[in-house]
C-alpha cells in the first residue's frame, strides 16, 4: 500500500526560522519567505515554523525542471534568511532533502531514505529495539515483510515502515497545524490591510489550465464571498496520512487558480481509530468532564486502562448528560520532534443519540471530535 | 548547488508558451459536469426513494432537521450535518459545486467517505454575521449551499435568500439546529431513531449509526416519505437499512 501524500514536494527549510522568538520577529522573516515563494507558485503550505512546501510538478514543467525550480525559490528568498531546498516524494523524505539540499529523482526517494539511522523517525523506543535487532537504517527497516512489522511493533510501526520505505510522507507532529494556521492567519490579516484586487485573477482563464463555465461561476461566486468578508474565508479540504481526526485533514485557502489542482487528494490511509470517521472535527477542542457514579472524576491509569467506569459527561461545563456506551481508550503517544513529549488517550462515548471522539491530555478530557 | 542526478520526466527547459499549453492541456479533465440547464441534480441511490423525482430539484430550499441535544452537549450532534453532506454527495461527484457555510469544523475525512468530492467543496467555516450575504453570494454560483446559521435567522433575511435561491436555480439546504428556520420550505427532512451500533460498556467502537429519515413537503412531496438509513455506514458512507426495525418511537 503506498498512501496518496507521496506527491514531488519542494521544501523550503528556513534553519534559522525553526523556533518562534517572543517579539514574533522569526515569523515575521517567515512569513515574507512564504510570500516571495507565493510569487512563483500559488499553492505553499505552511508544514511548521520555519518550514513550507508546495508541490512541485506543475511549476516544474513551467520553470524547465526541478532543479531550477528549486534555484529559483533559493534566488527568491535567500536575501531574506538562509534557506535550504530540496525536492522528494511525500513530506518526510523532501524535508530531509532539503537539509542535505538535494532534488531526489522521482523514484529515487526509497533509495534516498535508506541510508539514514532509524533515529530518525523520532521514534526512541522503535529505534532502540530495531536496533537490538540489528536493523540500524531506513533500508534495513524498509525491507522487512509489513506482515513482521504489524505483529511485532505494532500500528505505530507500521506507518514509520511506509514511511522508512518511502511509501508514505507523513508522521505525527511533523506538520504543525495550529502554528500553520496561526502564520496563514498573520498573512491574511496583511493582505487584508494592503487589500489588492484579488479578484481580478478570477474570471482570467486559469494560469494553471483551462477553466470550465461551471467554474468560472463558482469562482466568481467564491471570490464574491473573499471580498465580502476577507481572502481566508473560503476554504478547500485536502486529505493526508495521519491518526488523529484533526491531523488526517488539511484547509488550504481556496484559490481559483488551485481549483483544478486536485492531485493531493486521495482515500487518506487509515487514522487510528477505526471507520466512520466524525463528520465534525472541532478547530479549537471543546473543554470535557468524565465522571464515575459517584462524581469522581474518571482518568486514564499509566499502565492506559481507565480509572473507573464512566458515566456521565459534561461539554463545555453544560449539565450533566448520561453516557451509554463508551469504547477505548487508545493510548497515543505523539512523540515526534516536539520538544514538549506528550502522552495523551482517545476514547469514543455516547450519550443517547450524541457521540463523541474524546481526547485525555495531561489529566485533562477534551471531545476533538463529534458524530454529528 | 542542487545534485540533480537523472532528471527523469522534465527534460529540457520549456520555453513558457509551450509550457502553458501543456499545462492547460493537463487540466482539461473529462470530468461530466451537471449542466445548469438541467432541472435536476441527482442524489445517492440509497437517498432516492426520499425524494418525488428521485432527484433535487434546483431552486429548492431543503430544511434538516435533527435530533440536536438540548443543554449545548457538543452541537450538530443531531445527524444532520451528515444527511446534509450525503445531499451533496451525487451531485459533487457528477461536476457540480458545493458549499458549506457556518460549520466551522468540517470532518472532511467523514465528508469524503460518505462520498463528497472535495475538490469540488468551497467552505466557509465562519461567515459571522455576514452569514445570510454570504449564502446569497454563494447561490449566484453555486449548484448546492449547505448553510448553518450561525445566529437565530429573521424572517425577512430567510425569505430574501429562499427567493434568490429560486431564481438563480441553486439547492438551498438549511441545517438550523436549534435555531429554527423560520421560512416555509420546499422540502423537509427530519432525523429521528437515532442509535449507534458496535459499541457498549468500554467495548468495541462505534462501527454505524441507524437513523430514520422523514420526507414532507409542499405541493408533489406532499406525502409524508419515510426511510431508514445506515448513516454513517461501518465504511462511512450512506446505506440502506430497509430491514431495519425500530427499537423506540
Amino acid at each position: 500500500m503506498t498512501a496518496p501524500d507521496m506527491n514531488r514536494l519542494l521544501v523550503v527549510r528556513c534553519p534559522d526560522l525553526l523556533d518562534e522568538d517572543e517579539d514574533g520577529a522569526t515569523l515575521r522573516s517567515f512569513v515574507k519567505v512564504i510570500d516571495a515563494v507565493e510569487s512563483y507558485c500559488p499553492w505553499v503550505t505552511t508544514v511548521r515554523p520555519g518550514i513550507c512546501s508546495l508541490p512541485a510538478r506543475g511549476p516544474a514543467r513551467y520553470f524547465g525542471g526541478e532543479g531550477s525550480l528549486a534555484q529559483l525559490v533559493t534566488d527568491a528568498t535567500s536575501a531574506i534568511t538562509p534557506v535550504e531546498v530540496g525536492v522528494a516524494d511525500g513530506l518526510f523524505a523532501a524535508v530531509l532533502a532539503a537539509h542535505d539540499g538535494l532534488v531526489v529523482p522521482a523514484g529515487g526517494t526509497p533509495g534516498f531514505l535508506a541510508r539514514f539511522p532509524v533515529g530518525i523517525l523520532g521514534h526512541p523506543e522503535l529505534a532502540e529495539l530495531l536496533t537490538r535487532l540489528g536493523i540500524r537504517t531506513l533500508g534495513d527497516f524498509a525491507a522487512l515483510p509489513e506482515s513482521h512489522v504489524l505483529g511485532r511493533f505494532g500500528a505505530d510501526g507500521v506507518i514509520c515502515h511506509m514511511v522508512a520505505g518511502g511509501r508514505s510522507g507523513e508522521l505525527d507532529e511533523l506538520r504543525q497545524p495550529v502554528a500553520g494556521r496561526r502564520i496563514d492567519e498573520q498573512r491574511s490579516g496583511a493582505r487584508r490591510n494592503g487589500a489588492a484586487g484579488h479578484g481580478a485573477a478570477v474570471g482570467e482563464s486559469g494560469f494553471w489550465g483551462g477553466v470550465s463555465d461551471t467554474d468560472a461561476r463558482a469562482a466568481r461566486a467564491l471570490a464574491a464571498v473573499q471580498d465580502l468578508i476577507g481572502p481566508g474565508s473560503v476554504v478547500t479540504a485536502r486529505l493526508q496520512g495521519g491518526r488523529g481526526p484533526a491531523q488526517r485533514a488539511r484547509f488550504i485557502t481556496w484559490n481559483a487558480r488551485e481549483s483544478h489542482e486536485d492531485s493531493t487528494l486521495g482515500a487518506p490511509w487509515p487514522g487510528q481509530i477505526p471507520s466512520p470517521a466524525p463528520s465534525i472535527v472541532h478547530p479549537t477542542p471543546l473543554l470535557a468532564e468524565l465522571a464515575d457514579a459517584n462524581g469522581q472524576p474518571v482518568s486514564v491509569s499509566g499502565r492506559g486502562l481507565l480509572t473507573a467506569v464512566p458515566t456521565r459527561l459534561s461539554v463545555e461545563k453544560s449539565p450533566w448528560s448520561v453516557v451509554t456506551a463508551w469504547a477505548g481508550p487508545w493510548p497515543s503517544d505523539e512523540r515526534w520532534w516536539s520538544r514538549s513529549r506528550r502522552r495523551s488517550a482517545r476514547m469514543q462515548a455516547v450519550t443517547g443519540t450524541a457521540a463523541h471522539l474524546l481526547l485525555i491530555e495531561r489529566g485533562r478530557w477534551w471531545v476533538e471530535a463529534t458524530y454529528g | 548547488m542542487f545534485v540533480e542526478s537523472t532528471d527523469r520526466g522534465d527534460g529540457a527547459p520549456l520555453d513558457r508558451k509551450r509550457a502553458r499549453e501543456s499545462l492547460a492541456l493537463l487540466a482539461e479533465r473529462t470530468r461530466p459536469v451537471s449542466s445548469s440547464q438541467t432541472r435536476l441534480l441527482p442524489v445517492l441511490p440509497p437517498l432516492i426513494s426520499l425524494f418525488p423525482d428521485g432527484s433535487l430539484r434546483r431552486g429548492s430550499t431543503i430544511v434538516v432537521s435533527d435530533q440536536a441535544v438540548a443543554g449545548g452537549s457538543g452541537g450538530n450532534s443531531g445527524g444532520g450535518i451528515s444527511l446534509a453532506l450525503a445531499l451533496l454527495a451525487a451531485a459533487s461527484g457528477a461536476g457540480s459545486w458545493c458549499a458549506l457555510v457556518g460549520l466551522p469544523g468540517l470532518g472532511a475525512v467523514a465528508a469524503h467517505d460518505i462520498g463528497v468530492d472535495l475538490a469540488r467543496l468551497a467552505v466557509v467555516p465562519r461567515p459571522g454575521a455576514a452569514w445570510a450575504e454570504v449564502a446569497a453570494a454563494l447561490v449566484e454560483g453555486v449548484d448546492l449551499v449547505v448553510l448553518c446559521p450561525p445566529f437565530p435567522p429573521r424572517p425577512a433575511m430567510a425569505r430574501r435568500l429562499v427567493a434568490r435561491a429560486r431564481e438563480r436555480r441553486s439547492i438551498l439546504v438549511v441545517v438550523p439546529g436549534r435555531s429554527g428556520w423560520p421560512e416555509p420550505a420546499d422540502m423537509h427532512l427530519t432525523v429521528s431513531a437515532m442509535r449507534w451500533d458496535g459499541i457498549g460498556a468500554g467495548e468495541g467502537y462505534l462501527s454505524r449509526r441507524h437513523m430514520t429519515v422523514t420526507a414532507t413537503g409542499r405541493r408533489s412531496a406532499v406525502r409524508p416519505r419515510r426511510h431508514h438509513l445506515w448513516m454513517p455506514s461501518a465504511t462511512g458512507e450512506v446505506a440502506d437499512a430497509a430491514g431495519v426495525i425500530e427499537t423506540r418511537p
